[in-house]
């Protein structure tokens, strides 16, 4: 058996109209802070923290999240996701996000940083059912190097595999590799450094929800680029590419909160973390 | 050129009926935008097309479906057929890939008797296949005799020839310019079918940021003549 890094399990439950953990394990370089109900919805928010810091050579990470009936949480982390160098292995990250029987699940992690030379990959998998719903978002940044160059990562790699019903139904794939690619270029970043994935799943998705959605965050700027697509399930991915975080969580939050405004009639927390 | 060879090409014909003239997979939103206007920047495009999104879905998608029929795994035929619909998320190219892997599909049984073309063509039905002309094409291909290598390549050009005949409508450009096109293209396609047999099948569905974003604009592009 491969030797985890750091691991992490949230079992949730519902329990007289609050989210509660059932269970939950951490070890190694993932924790888990307490839980914090940001409002009176009942729904529950989790950090997570790498106390090491950042993702060094050849770490693995494991993560599970499993919401149980009518379940609702957020799920976030407490900073950027960091990979330092990895001179002889990828660090590598995998989650598994089980979200069944009407449950519900933000999951918000921050964005991620390759420093130079950097290589990592990630791989989601989502179980969902026809009742349960998702949102979710990625952003990654043009890392980190000392010179302030751009793009000095070796790979950056992220898979999202979504399940409706043990059926495949979405399979994301994304790879940079700066050193073989012109990622300034057409076809690629198009010229901007940032590029933020949001998916949104549940039956509530429409074309209608889908419209409101882009007039929400549509507009005719060079300051960033928005194309949206419904999926093959009740459900839209979003991609954006701009030249900041801040712009791309700005973006993000119209989303967040049109639907929570129309799913729950709530508005989202601010998540507090500096 | 022997008789099979000769035959696979009959389907890789931008003549050949099966309505890849009405899509443009994300190029009319570049041709809105002006970053796509003459020869040059279609060539561009079209190298990224192919190198960073083509090779990792139809492109080894051909070679693994042309090894599962080598080995009778039909079952990794539907596994790939799902694979290419569910990675393709701009909603246009999906359901237009699909659309036109059911008219190659309905053209080419008219063509040849192959039972898992109808066997294909009944799990549609079912709904438990949506339906690929990479698949479709593959299978005519090892039906043919035809070396997974030129399969490929032929499949390669045939998605090339298309694009090109619909870049010289759009754009537009001149039918010299188009056929030029496609010939400094052919080291381009030699090299892709080359990247093809070393892909590691893990690398299935990588595409790149841009060229989906602009598949997904696409859907709200004011004038367009094509439906992705």
């Amino acid at each position: 058996m491969v030797q985890m890094t750091g691991e992490l399990q949230l079992k949730l439950e519902e329990k007289k109209g609050r989210t509660i953990a059932k269970d939950a394990y951490f070890q190694g370089a993932l924790k888990v802070m307490r839980p914090i109900y940001l409002d009176d919805s009942g729904q529950v928010c989790y950090y997570i923290l790498n106390p090491g810091g950042g993702y060094l050579d050849g770490d693995r990470y494991k993560m599970q999240f499993a919401l149980e009936k009518q379940a609702r949480a957020t799920i976030t982390t407490q900073s950027s996701t960091k990979v330092y160098k990895t001179p002889n292995d990828h660090a590598y990250q995998e989650a598994e996000i089980i979200i069944k029987d009407g449950s519900y699940l933000e999951y918000l992690p921050d964005p991620l940083i390759a420093y130079r030379d950097a290589k990592y990959k990630q791989k989601n998998v989502f179980r969902m059912d026809r009742t349960s719903a998702l949102l979710y978002s990625d952003i990654i940044t043009p890392g980190w190097c000392p010179e302030g160059k751009h793009f000095s990562y070796e790979s950056v790699q992220l898979i999202n595999e979504m399940y409706m019903d043990e059926e495949l139904v979405v399979y994301d794939h994304l790879k940079l590799t700066p050193s073989k690619q012109e990622l300034h270029g057409l076809g690629y970043m198009e010229g901007y450094t940032h590029l933020g994935s949001m998916f949104i799943i549940g039956e509530k998705v429409d074309n209608s929800l889908i419209d409101r959605l882009y007039e929400a965050i549509y507009e005719n700027t060079d300051d960033y680029k928005v194309g949206l697509s419904k999926l093959p399930i009740p459900g839209v991915t979003i991609r954006i590419v701009a030249n900041s975080t801040q712009l791309l969580e700005q973006l993000f939050s119209k989303c967040h909160l049109l639907i929570t405004e129309e799913w729950f009639e709530t508005k989202p927390s601010f998540l507090r973390k500096y | 050129m022997t008789k099979s060879l000769l035959s696979l090409f009959q389907l890789c014909d931008s003549n050949f009926p099966t309505g890849a003239f009405s899509h443009s997979y994300g190029m009319e939103t570049y041709i809105q935008e002006d970053k796509i206007f003459d020869q040059y920047t279609f060539l561009q495009w079209l190298t990224v097309y192919v190198n960073e999104q083509l090779v990792y879905s139809d492109g080894l998608a051909c070679r693994i479906v042309y090894e599962a029929l080598k080995d009778g795994r039909q079952a990794q035929i539907w596994e790939m057929d799902r694979l290419l619909t569910v990675q393709n998320l701009p909603r246009e190219s999906r359901e237009g890939t699909k659309r036109i892997g059911e008219g190659m599909l309905k053209l080419v049984q008219s063509l040849y008797d192959i039972p898992l073309l109808a066997t294909y063509t009944e799990k549609i039905r079912n709904k438990e296949a949506y339906g690929h002309p990479a698949i479709v094409f593959t299978i005519v291909g090892h039906h043919l005799g035809v070396s997974s290598e030129s399969t490929i390549l032929y499949y390669l050009y045939s998605v090339v020839s298309s694009l090109v005949q619909n870049a010289v409508r759009a754009i537009p450009l001149g039918q010299t310019a188009g056929q030029q096109v496609i010939q400094q293209f052919q080291d381009t396609l030699l090299d892709a079918t080359e990247k093809i047999k070393t892909i590691d099948p893990d690398d299935f569905g990588i595409v790149s940021p841009g060229l989906e974003l602009a598949q997904m604009q696409h859907e709200r592009v004011g004038i367009r003549i094509f439906m992705s």
